[in-house]
């Protein structure tokens, strides 16, 4: 079957070829469009006897078949019907265009939108494929958008464009979501299986929330209220565009999906409550509002509204005779519509006005139009012998019919009958003001019969109109009949297309929709005349306020959450961790285990008291740089003063001249800053600051009492046990360091290293950047300091050494060893000047780095002469006057090098610091 | 002890940093005006080692005892890495050269950067995860604040750095907790503790894995943790910002797969609920401040937070399908980001930079092919259908429906509030009148042309041609 495919091409194809030739004149374009149309027609009619015949024709190509994606077509009588919708009135519509058009317009653009759109909704009709259909139905909506727009400079063509495509767009996704649903539970998305799973459908769980997604998608498309008010302003479109999209077409593909699923989804309650009262609310708020309006295509707009809730409720009424009256409505509805859209394209393409309060009295100037009009005009308004009355007809007997809740009884044929009297009366008034009602007001030209061929395509529905109306039998019965079979997939009832039914209730309600709706009209016009009527569109506004509100609502986020400041992320990030970490909390409670059994003792507590006052005093001065640095390395101290009381020596020391040492790094950088820091902007930001800091302390707090209250068996005892035998040494953080985590240290002191060099590398040649530096101010030399550091300096090395010899037995090491030996030197430095530094360019601490690592790596690198891995240490004692056995593990010379980088590197940024000190004064 | 043979699943990584370090010496002496011998060789550097990765190699080997795993899903994300870095090197060259940006560092601290993308995706152990990661950000780090005189590109890096460095705290913090909890690092042993976790266990695995998910959503950028990304992309130099916004989406990806599949698997419904969260928030927040945007940069930037929310929806849903569906999510993302920041650089100038909305106003009649290109752009990331984006969407969206419909219904309509500025900018560009009447001038270098209307072009053919990939997707997804 490789028609069907070739009968989906051929638009793209002209839409392609039409797109790659944009200079093409207007009747050459017309014709590349009008081919393919004329193509695809004569393909369809190729089909016609197979479909006729009850077969299916299918195509089928796997896509994404993980997905269920797939590329299948299938004609059955509904898709060829609507294929045949498409097309034939595609035709009609392109020679239409090829007249209507001005000459400022780019014929092949339009031509090609137009070939997309037709493609599109062939696409629609045609998908055997519930997921590829939604692929076309989006395709619709982005291709009218491109039509609608097509007068791009036009403001009010931009606005409708995008209003269009924002509310069958997100009508789209809701389709998709549903489908989504749909084939989950039918187990395919192909449309064979999907219309033979009704019963599994409607029985499952999702049926409810998959149904209203799926009929959200068809009622945005189809303008179903209350999401009716885009199409009124979809008219700002080319009027061949309105005549094919917003009558015959697409929004016709609403009703036609809802014709689609009918078998897999109608017949439930639910089903009934969804659609009837959705498409009778549509049926008489469209038709009221076609009453008011001045617009000649906004009338047409509101009354194809209420005629696509007129289909839609007799969808919902779900009986079979129903259903043929839908079908046949869809076929009468395109014909009439279609008709007068180009009639009023014809009238505002001669007068160059659509506006009721200027067009009046147009008989006189083109009768052939006018006549051809009135007639559309009539069937719209279901008088007989035109093919509007014979669907009406059926209407309204479905409407006496209905079986429900007794208010829908009612409430559905009175609804019918009043929509009924507005539809004539709205036909009325578009015959009766445009054509006569005195004079035309102030157009700018005389009004004149359009181009022979432009009316042509009016002539050939108008002429439908009244074939089907007075001989439906033979004219319309086989395509109705196909249709009602596709729809019900399977025979059509009973039903008889005849104008004369006898004298029953729906011939009575007909009639008196008819006297009533003249009444309405001229009553109307005599008593409030409706051209004072000036209405804005709820609709409009809504959507507008709506859209307003959306991009206020953008704003007001982005300031109050985006506003480029670090401290607002940072507590965002920390509540929402916060929030995030709490949830499992709360969940299960913190899981606390038994209090320590240590009492902490006087000590402790005093410790205890002396962090607690330092952290207040640095919140107290904390803008007083100087003294709050120092507050600082209080808080650093009684940490250190924790660490002995808990017999940690090595950590305390460690931490003590850790403490000491980036003291003195802060206070030199300090010295090239204000003596204060700026003020908060707000206290009240700093009360927030405070809570945001506390909560997150209590945090943190309550997870380490958690953690620390857990029983656990410690590691420590193997350490402990291991040291001596394994590593030579008693002091079993100094073991770990060198020995068991020795590569680690290597690792850590590289990095040491490097931030040595890399503040090298900063500060080097840079007295810092102009302007931003505030210089030091002089200092008065400091005799004590200068005396006392002679002394301090050459003790400083010998402790230095001491600790470094006897760390791995007892608490020291070259870590800690090293610092010792920086601080004496930068005490040194203080007391007499930078030349104790060393060279100014910090060479010496440099070549420091270099070999401690070096020789750190070598000690390492030793454990192979004796046939080990890496670093492992072998611990001969030798003996040393004064100092008595020292360990000569080949860890002690991995630790020389830990004491030479360490050493260095502290040193260095010390140099470097007082480099730029003196560079600074110097200036 | 190590062999040879352990060292084979390496090769490609191994190759990789021998070249990028070997990149480092050679770039020193290669002199301002020949340095596009860096560029050649960066590239070439490139599409060795992704020919390297796409040798044929037995099925899922390991490397140092468990710590790197290569596999099919490895090698993928890998390729998808590579192939997006050499699109951001060719892209990045007509950027640099007139800001005197162009040097070896661009070269190098991306090579590094995506040395630390392909560990995270091998990744079977943590401390390979966090290595990997944090290769990667460093590299990020440095590389936002390049452009060393530009205070703009500084403060960003500073935030990045600040932000990024407490994400990784809370990261590792969440590590410790998983280690606490089952005594080991490697994520199949994890995987297999946690399922006969007792309860106080459980309760510290969960507290463990609600700060691991932290780390992940600050990777990925997914909201409430999103708030460093739009700096960042804003801030950064453009050719930097491309190279953020692309591969390291793809990186997360795997790192959030390995963490939560290969190690919490047993968790799943806990972490389920934290994903779905974040993917509400990302999704509605993304969408929601795009539209305020004026700046494209930012926008993107808003555009990638709602991108990871849909993202993260194939990710919750914790199948095999959905796991591909992140998985097509991520490699089509990145290669559409790519593009798009390949428009700004197309359109920048020395001394202008292309990164309004405004700046493309009238395109279409300065340069009708390349506005058409954008459009490809803008259509895959609105996901309209045919165009990748969309089934990438369509894809997680499956995958999420029925056990997370609402979700999915959220998804998408924040994804048509999400169209709005993406159509916006086509609107801008066919529909405004041009600021000036000239046509544009386009960069005279042809690799740039070729590769930027290619990879849009490609984001086309992917659509209608996205069966293989999808399948490849599938198939490395073990079930």
């Amino acid at each position: 079957m490789t028609a069907l495919p070739l009968l989906l091409a051929l638009p793209f194809v002209a839409a392609l070829a039409l797109a790659a030739l944009p200079r093409l004149s207007r009747t050459a374009a017309a014709l590349v469009a009008g081919a393919a149309t004329l193509g695809g027609l004569a393909l369809l009619g190729g089909m016609a006897g197979a479909v006729a015949d009850g077969e299916v024709l299918r195509f089928k190509l796997d896509w994404l078949p993980s997905l269920g994606l797939a590329f299948s077509l299938r004609v059955d009588g509904l898709a060829w019907m609507f294929a045949a919708i498409v097309l034939g009135i595609g035709a009609l519509v392109v020679l239409y265009a090829r007249w209507y058009l001005a000459d400022e317009d780019p014929p092949a653009r339009f031509f090609a939108m137009l070939s997309l759109f037709m493609g599109a909704m062939l696409g629609v009709t045609l998908a055997g494929n519930l997921l590829l259909l939604v692929v076309f139905w989006e395709l619709t909506s982005i291709s009218s958008f491109l039509l609608i727009g097509f007068w791009h400079r036009r403001a009010d063509a931009r606005a409708g464009a995008r209003m269009a495509l924002t509310i069958t767009g997100m009508g789209g996704l809701c389709l998709l979501a549903g489908v989504l649903l749909i084939g989950r539970i039918a187990g395919s998305f192909e449309l064979d299986v999907v219309l033979a799973a009704g019963e599994a459908i409607r029985a499952h769980a999702l049926y409810e929330p998959a149904l209203a997604l799926v009929l959200l998608g068809a009622f945005t498309k189809s303008a179903q209220f209350p999401f009716h008010s885009w199409l009124p302003h979809a008219m700002a479109a080319p009027t061949p565009v309105s005549a094919y999209l917003h009558s015959a077409t697409m929004v016709k593909a609403g009703v036609f999906l809802i014709a689609r699923l009918h078998p897999a989804l109608a017949g439930s309650e639910a089903w009934f409550w969804m659609v009837v009262p959705v498409g009778l609310a549509t049926l008489v708020v469209g038709a009221a509002l076609a009453l008011v309006q001045q617009d000649l295509k906004g009338l047409l707009a509101y009354s194809t509204i209420s005629h696509l809730g007129l289909i839609t409720l007799l969808f919902g009424l779900d009986t079979e005779l129903a259903v043929v009256a839908g079908v046949f409505h869809i076929l009468n509805h395109a014909t009439f519509k279609a008709s007068l859209f180009m009639a009023a394209g014809i009238i505002d393409h001669e007068t160059g006005s659509r506006d009721f309060r200027r067009l009046n009295g147009l008989w006189k100037h083109m009768p052939v139009t006018g006549a051809l009009a009135i007639v559309a005009s009539l069937a719209m308004a279901g008088v007989p012998l035109l093919n509007g009355f014979l669907s009406k007809e059926m209407f309204l007997a479905e409407t006496l019919a209905t079986e429900s809740h007794a208010l829908m009884e009612f409430l559905v044929p009175a609804g019918a009958l009043v929509a009924g009297i507005f539809a004539v009366a709205y036909s009325l008034r578009f015959v009766h003001d445009v054509f006569f009602n005195g004079e035309p007001v102030g157009l700018d030209r005389v009004p004149h019969e359009p181009p022979r061929f432009m009316r042509v395509p009016v002539e050939v529905l108008v002429v439908l109109c009244l074939v089907v109306g007075m001989f439906p039998q033979h004219t319309i019965g086989p395509l109705l009949a196909l249709g009602v079979q596709g729809v019900l997939q399977g025979p059509a009832p009973e039903y008889k297309l005849a104008i004369w039914h006898g004298f029953n209730l729906p011939l009575a309600l007909s009639a008196i929709g008819l006297v009533g709706g003249v009444a309405l009209y001229f009553g109307l016009q005599r008593g409030i005349n409706l051209h004072r009527i000036e209405r804005a569109s709820t609709g409009k506004r809504v959507f507008d306020a709506l859209v307003r509100r959306l991009v206020d609502l953008a704003r007001r986020v982005t300031r109050a959450l985006e506003n480029g400041s670090l401290q607002r992320y940072l507590l965002l990030l920390v509540l929402a961790a916060v929030v995030l970490g709490g949830a499992p909390l709360l969940e299960a409670g913190p899981g606390f285990g038994d209090p320590p059994g240590t009492p902490a003792g006087i000590a402790g507590w005093l410790a205890l008291a002396l962090l607690v006052a330092g952290v207040l005093a640095v919140l107290r001065w904390y803008r007083e740089r100087l003294l709050a640095v120092i507050a600082v390395g209080v808080v650093g101290l009684a940490v250190s003063l924790l660490f002995v009381l808990l017999s940690a020596p090595d950590l305390a020391l460690t931490q003590l001249l850790v403490e000491v040492a980036s003291v003195l790094l802060i206070l030199l950088a300090l010295r090239f800053l204000p003596q204060q820091s700026p003020p908060e902007r707000r206290r009240g930001r700093a009360w927030l600051h405070g809570v945001v800091a506390g909560a997150f302390g209590a945090g943190v707090a309550t997870a380490v009492y958690a953690v620390l209250t857990r029983p656990t068996r410690s590691i420590s005892d193997y350490f402990l046990r291991t040291t001596v035998p394994e590593g030579g040494g008693a002091n079993a953080v100094n073991v770990i360091i060198v020995d068991y985590r020795g590569f680690d240290t290597l690792g850590e002191i590289a990095v040491f290293g490097i931030a040595g060099l890399l503040l090298h590398a900063l500060l080097r040649g840079r007295a810092g950047v102009p302007g931003t530096l505030v210089p030091p101010q002089p200092a008065r030399p400091a005799f004590l300091l200068q005396v006392s550091a002679q002394v301090l300096l050459p003790l400083a090395i010998a402790v230095s050494l001491y600790l470094f010899l006897r760390g791995h037995n007892a608490p020291g090491g070259g870590f800690i060893a090293g610092l010792v030996l920086a601080l004496g030197v930068a005490l040194q430095a203080l007391a007499a000047g930078r030349e104790a530094l060393g060279a100014p360019d910090g060479r010496t601490w440099q070549a420091w780095i270099a070999w401690g690592l070096v020789v750190a790596t070598l000690g390492g690198i030793g454990s192979f002469l004796f046939g080990h891995p890496f670093l492992t240490s072998s611990t001969p004692y030798v003996d040393l006057p004064l100092v008595g056995a020292v360990p000569f593990a080949s860890a002690t010379v991995f630790d020389t090098g830990v004491y030479l980088v360490v050493a260095g590197a502290t040193l260095l940024m010390l140099a470097m610091l007082a480099r730029v000190h003196a560079q600074a004064g110097d200036r | 002890m190590l062999t040879w043979n352990e060292l084979l699943p390496l090769v490609p990584e191994t190759f990789l940093l021998g070249a990028t370090l070997l990149l480092l010496i050679v770039d020193l002496f290669v002199s301002q005006q020949r340095r596009g011998l860096t560029h050649f060789l960066a590239i070439v550097i490139l599409v060795l080692t992704a020919i390297l990765t796409a040798r044929p190699h037995p099925e899922a080997q390991q490397a140092f005892g468990g710590m790197f795993i290569r596999d099919g899903f490895a090698d993928l994300l890998k390729l998808g890495i590579l192939v997006t870095a050499i699109a951001v090197f060719v892209y990045a060259k007509p950027y640099l050269k007139p800001r005197g940006l162009f040097q070896g560092e661009f070269y190098v601290l991306c090579l590094t950067g995506v040395l630390g993308m392909m560990l995270m995706v091998s990744a079977g152990n943590l401390i390979m995860i966090y290595l990997g990661l944090a290769l990667l950000a460093l590299s990020s780090y440095a590389l936002v604040a390049l452009n060393r005189d530009s205070p703009q590109s500084s403060e960003s890096a500073m935030k990045y750095f600040v932000l990024g460095a407490l994400a990784s705290g809370m990261l590792l913090y969440g590590m410790s907790m998983l280690y606490g909890a089952t005594g080991t690092l490697d994520l199949s042993r994890i995987h297999g503790a946690a399922e006969i976790a007792r309860h106080d266990q459980r309760m510290l695995l969960l507290f463990g894995l609600v700060f691991v998910v932290v780390g992940l959503a600050f990777k990925f950028g997914a909201a409430p943790f999103h708030m460093w990304l739009p700096d960042v992309y804003q801030g950064s130099p453009t050719a930097v910002t491309l190279f953020i916004a692309s591969a390291p989406k793809i990186a997360a990806f795997g790192m959030a797969w390995r963490l939560l599949e290969g190690g919490l698997a047993s968790l799943a419904s806990d972490w389920q609920g934290m994903l779905a969260v974040l993917a509400l928030l990302s999704l509605a927040i993304g969408n929601l401040v795009a539209i305020a945007q004026t700046n494209l940069k930012r926008m993107l930037a808003y555009s990638t937070i709602s991108h990871v929310g849909f993202l993260l929806l194939g990710l919750l849903a914790g199948t095999k399908e959905g796991y591909a569906a992140a998985m097509f999510y991520a490699l089509t993302y990145a290669i559409t980001t790519a593009a798009a920041f390949g428009m700004i650089v197309l359109l920048s100038r020395a001394d202008f930079e292309a990164e309004e909305i405004d700046d493309f106003k009238g395109l279409n009649q300065r340069n009708g092919w390349y506005a058409g290109m954008m459009l490809m752009v803008m259509a895959s990331l609105a996901g309209v259908p045919i165009w990748v984006g969309f089934i990438a969407k369509l894809a997680v969206l499956q995958a999420a429906v029925p056990e997370f419909l609402w979700l999915a219904i959220a998804g998408g309509v924040f994804a048509v509030i999400g169209s709005f500025y993406y159509l916006r900018v086509i609107k801008v560009m066919y529909f405004d009148p041009p600021a000036s009447p000239d046509p544009l001038v386009v960069p005279a270098d042809v690799p740039f042309r070729f590769v930027l209307s290619a990879n849009s072009l490609l984001l086309l053919g992917l659509g209608i041609a996205s069966g293989p990939l999808w399948a490849w997707c599938l198939a490395v997804v073990p079930s």
